[in-house]
């Protein structure tokens, strides 16, 4: 749905990046399912890698800065706006501000309309991260 | 308790949940736009690490792992993990560099050498899942 291999950009799609697999899969998912081509990078270098892909058509970034390394969403951002400033970027922080731009961008949509809202997908990824070491849970169950 | 791929609430299983393991970027998501162009429901995971992180969430119907992965874990100690937890869960493997015998002989149910068409990898699933759209 996001690549072709005759060189012109195809179908307009959101990039995530996020180095959570549990956020960055329901996000994806969430957006896909109300019409979005989505193109999932687990870090900045996937991000750049995405960007610079000729085949790729990007319009909207979706970076969720809490799961970066320290500076590199604001550094995807910065580069972002100095190369693609056509681009639009929304730095999330944290699963809940992610899903509620995930649900923005569903409501104008190319569809035109949210699958569902946004708390099941911040309830689902609580709960499968309840399923990860004690420490990490007790974290998440904070926010 | 984890969840099963039917209960996934924010996704729909389709023809069932595939999890696709792979650090090559590039290829990764030319294997999970494919396997969700005809129907499945696809979780991307940048290495061993990140696949078992779902696994111990979500169990899809079945798994396709590259063998050369950075991280704490290649795709064969995957493939050993997979096994201790779930020993009927399907796993395809797929590398460059290895013979396929020693794959099946550690459990894997199917082994694809690279380079392989995009169609194989759908084949491979369907052939493990008996799905067809």
């Amino acid at each position: 749905v996001s690549v072709n291999t005759s060189g012109a950009p195809t179908s307009a799609s959101i990039l995530i990046v996020d180095a959570d697999i549990l956020s960055r899969h329901a996000i994806a998912n969430y957006l896909r399912h109300c019409g979005y081509a989505v193109v999932e990078a687990a870090n900045t270098d996937e991000a750049f890698f995405a960007l610079k892909e000729p085949t790729l058509s990007i319009d909207v970034i979706v970076a969720d800065i809490a799961t970066l390394p320290s500076a590199e969403g604001f550094e995807l951002a910065t580069w972002v706006r100095q190369n693609r400033p056509e681009l639009e970027v929304k730095l999330a922080g944290g699963v809940e501000r992610a899903a509620n731009v995930a649900a923005e961008l569903c409501k104008v949509g190319p569809h035109l309309k949210r699958p569902f809202e946004p708390e099941a997908v911040i309830d689902y990824v609580k709960r499968l991260r309840a399923t990860r070491a004690p420490s990490i849970a007790a974290q998440d169950l904070q926010t | 308790m984890g969840l099963a791929s039917g209960e996934l609430a924010v996704t729909p299983r389709g023809l069932g949940c595939v999890l696709v393991v792979e650090d090559e970027f590039l290829i990764r998501m030319l294997l999970a736009d494919e396997l969700r162009d005809v129907g499945y429901q696809v979780i991307e995971a940048v290495n061993a690490d990140e696949a078992l992180e779902v696994l111990r969430g979500v169990t899809p119907d079945a798994i396709i792992s590259d063998v050369r992965m950075p991280g704490s874990m290649d795709g064969i100690g995957l493939l050993a993990a997979v096994r201790q937890s779930s020993p009927n869960l399907p796993v395809i493997m797929m590398s460059a560099h290895a013979d396929p015998a020693d794959f099946v002989a550690a459990g894997a149910n199917q082994f694809l050498s690279k380079p392989f068409r995009m169609g194989a990898i759908v084949e491979a699933v369907r052939r493990e899942l008996d799905t067809a759209p």
